[in-house]
């Protein structure tokens, strides 16, 4: 099973613009009860300038494919156990420790969650910030304070210069993770990878934040792979996007053809299980039961158990549905795919937004 | 204050409530200020109704909605259950009133203790008011854990062998045992996943209808919060700023704050992305609030008098109230 690569998205990679190609790639997990294949054959690719949001609900594997990414899943437990992650055409799975911290930090950087818990309490934010500078680029202590100042000013922290002698329990949750974003941005990366920048932040903040990230992206051309739970933040701010579940990509597209046509029944349940502001109180459709644990995938289709188009239909037990391309690529447009048998059947669905 | 109090027959009610908490520093505790959290709320839910309350974190909802409960003592102002002032009440009649005012907390891990079975959990309300024992409260429990859509398998589990939806559900349950008439929901479906969340709602939606339950709902996500109300108040920095029928809340919004709630609200239509409007700066804290309007610094309207007097929350449309100079002299926008 492992090192097959079949499917559509590691197959349809004519290279050229691909900056990260991820090819089925598997991140396991040993555990007493057994193998958690929190990653379990994902393959995506992150356009140059693109910002492609990885989508899913908690346990679906979303984070840890960022952590296999940058190298980062903790071993043991944790170990990539098939799989290429070509960055500009090189493997990272394959890399040194020593080669792949000239890469992290440096070509790929990323943004946490938690602000708080991402900066070190004890150093104050300018050091924090210069410290990649130092150790990725040859500056003086000098040039790297002035580059830092100019950083934090770049992601709008108001007052910079004392900003930059402060404590990360100074600042508040908003210039905290503009903060990070500053350090992320210190030796300007060509990739981007944020998990969830925005989750901790108050609303208001949170669409600060959000504008700061499309600002910058726009400023240095990066790409950005953002990872969320968000379909609002999707929509708002990623170009393509991959929806995961259950440890692998269940449909993925640009944004605008999976918002005005998901084909996959667990992106509709995405959709219609939100809130929405319209004019009229509608009940939720929810998606009944829960996630299933990486232990014990279901067989067959890993969604059928909640999914409402299979309906106990003998295809989606037994049998696994291929990731395939159901409108053809066409153009600069990437493929959108879908991982359901009857995909064609949720193409007809009716969602509302 | 308003006219919340103005149509009588809440069923719950608050009448101008101040929560303050001394803010103590130094090696000798010296009391260095107050932390007003809830500063002035005049506030009124009816039977069968549900009241969002919505806001940033610091703008004092978790501590109006525990203040209600009576889990907080008030600073000043009054809370009135059918009627009458619960703050006289004490000891057994306090207890009493807590049959009929329940609580659903947000974080489904932190609420259960961790040591106890399902069944013990969700007994626990029988036990203390002496309503049911042995074989009788198991059956109960047993009765309220299909009601909330969990297996009677369930009882003699413990908390972490469930997921997050379905801890919400044991803490659903453990509060609507006693069959109460109001509860308190701070925010039940924030820590859960949409699909998830979406089985929450519809599941409070259902038990208010089949128990004529009334709802403080609390939340800082203003799409749950307008999908589940009837009426919506809008909190920053320890006062109501508007309050108004969900529909004309979020279809014409008054307070420049409620507005630029509603704007960062990500639109699920990648189609259509526009330039929005943006609060600048963060929540100020509750400690020191600025002068005048608390909103004022981050105010794109504010004009010199919101520095230097609190605007009151006026009645502009019937329901519709807000708390800000121009919105009320030009309530078009």
């Amino acid at each position: 099973m492992a090192g097959e690569r079949q499917t559509g998205a590691g197959r349809a990679a004519p290279g050229g613009d691909g900056l990260l190609q991820v090819e089925e790639l598997r991140t396991y997990f040993d555990t007493d009860e057994g193998t958690a294949r929190a990653v379990d054959g994902v393959s995506f690719r992150v356009s140059r300038g693109r910002t492609l949001g990885l989508v899913g609900e908690s346990g679906c594997g979303k984070s840890v494919t960022a952590l296999s990414i940058l190298r980062l899943v903790p071993s043991p437990p944790g170990r990539i156990a098939s799989g290429r992650i070509l960055f500009e055409g090189r493997d990272l799975v394959t890399l040194s420790n020593e080669e792949m911290r000239q890469v992290r930090g440096n070509r790929i950087a990323m943004v946490f969650q938690e602000p708080m818990t991402s900066l070190n309490p004890v150093f104050t934010i300018g050091s924090q910030v210069s410290e990649a500078l130092l150790f990725h680029r040859k500056v003086t202590k000098a040039e790297a304070r002035a580059e830092t100042v100019e950083l934090l000013r770049r992601v709008h922290l108001p007052a910079p210069e004392e900003r930059a002698d402060a404590y990360p329990h100074q600042l508040s949750g908003g210039m905290k993770q503009r903060a990070m974003i500053a350090m992320a941005l210190a030796c300007r990366p060509d990739l981007l990878i944020a998990d969830e920048p925005t989750t901790a932040l108050d609303v208001t903040v949170a669409a600060q934040i959000l504008d700061l990230l499309k600002e910058l992206q726009a400023d240095f051309g990066m790409s950005v792979l953002l990872i969320t739970h968000d379909m609002g933040v999707v929509a708002e701010t990623t170009d393509e996007v991959a929806v995961m579940y259950a440890g692998h990509l269940v449909e993925s597209g640009s944004t605008p053809a999976l918002f005005t046509r998901p084909l996959h029944p667990y992106t509709i349940g995405l959709f219609r299980s939100l809130p929405t502001l319209g004019a009229e109180q509608r009940r939720l459709a929810a998606i009944p039961g829960t996630v299933p644990s990486p232990l014990r995938f279901p067989a067959g289709c890993r969604f059928h158990p909640r999914c409402f188009l299979s309906r106990g239909r003998g295809r989606c037990r037994e049998e696994e549905p291929e990731f395939r391309a159901l409108v053809p690529p066409g153009g600069a447009e990437p493929p959108h795919l879908s991982r359901c048998h009857f995909a064609e059947e949720a193409a007809e669905v009716e969602v509302e937004l | 204050m308003s006219g919340a109090n103005a149509a009588n027959g809440y069923l719950v009610e608050v009448r101008d409530l101040r929560k303050h908490f001394p803010v103590r520093a130094g090696v000798f505790s010296r009391l260095r200020g107050w932390l007003r959290a809830v500063d002035g709320v005049s506030l009124g839910v009816g039977a069968g109704e549900t009241v969002g309350l919505v806001g940033e974190s610091g703008c004092g909802k978790t501590t109006l909605g525990r203040t209600i409960l009576r889990l907080l003592e008030p600073t000043t102002g009054d809370i009135l259950f059918a009627g009458r002032s619960i703050l006289p009440l004490h000891g057994t009649e306090l207890r009493a009133l807590r049959r009929d005012m329940q609580i659903i907390f947000q974080d489904p891990y932190g609420s259960l203790n961790p040591r106890m079975t399902v069944a013990r959990i969700v007994g626990e309300p029988f036990a203390v008011h002496r309503v049911a024992r042995g074989r009788e409260r198991r059956r109960l429990v047993t009765q309220l854990l299909e009601r909330v859509g969990l297996e009677p398998e369930a009882l003699d589990r413990y908390p972490h062998e469930f997921s997050g939806g379905q801890r919400q559900r044991i803490g659903i349950a453990r509060a609507i045992a006693l069959a109460p008439k109001f509860i308190v929901c701070d925010e039940p479906v924030s820590s859960l996943d949409v699909s998830i969340q979406a089985q929450i709602l519809n599941l409070l939606e259902d038990l208010q209808e089949e128990f004529g339950l009334s709802y403080l709902f609390i939340a800082h996500d203003l799409r749950v919060v307008a999908h589940i109300s009837q009426r919506v108040a809008v909190m920053y920095l320890g006062r109501i700023v508007e309050l108004a029928p969900r529909r004309e809340l979020y279809q014409s919004p008054l307070h420049p704050y409620t507005r630029a709630l509603l704007a960062a609200i990500p639109t699920i239509d990648p189609v259509s992305r526009r330039p929005k409007l943006r609060l600048p700066g963060d929540v100020p804290s509750p400690v020191n609030p600025p002068p005048g309007c608390p909103f004022h610094p981050r105010c794109p309207v504010a004009e010199p008098a919101c520095q230097e007097t609190e605007p009151k929350l006026t009645e502009v449309s019937p329901g519709h109230f807000v708390a800000c100079f121009v919105a009320v002299r030009s309530p078009e926008g």
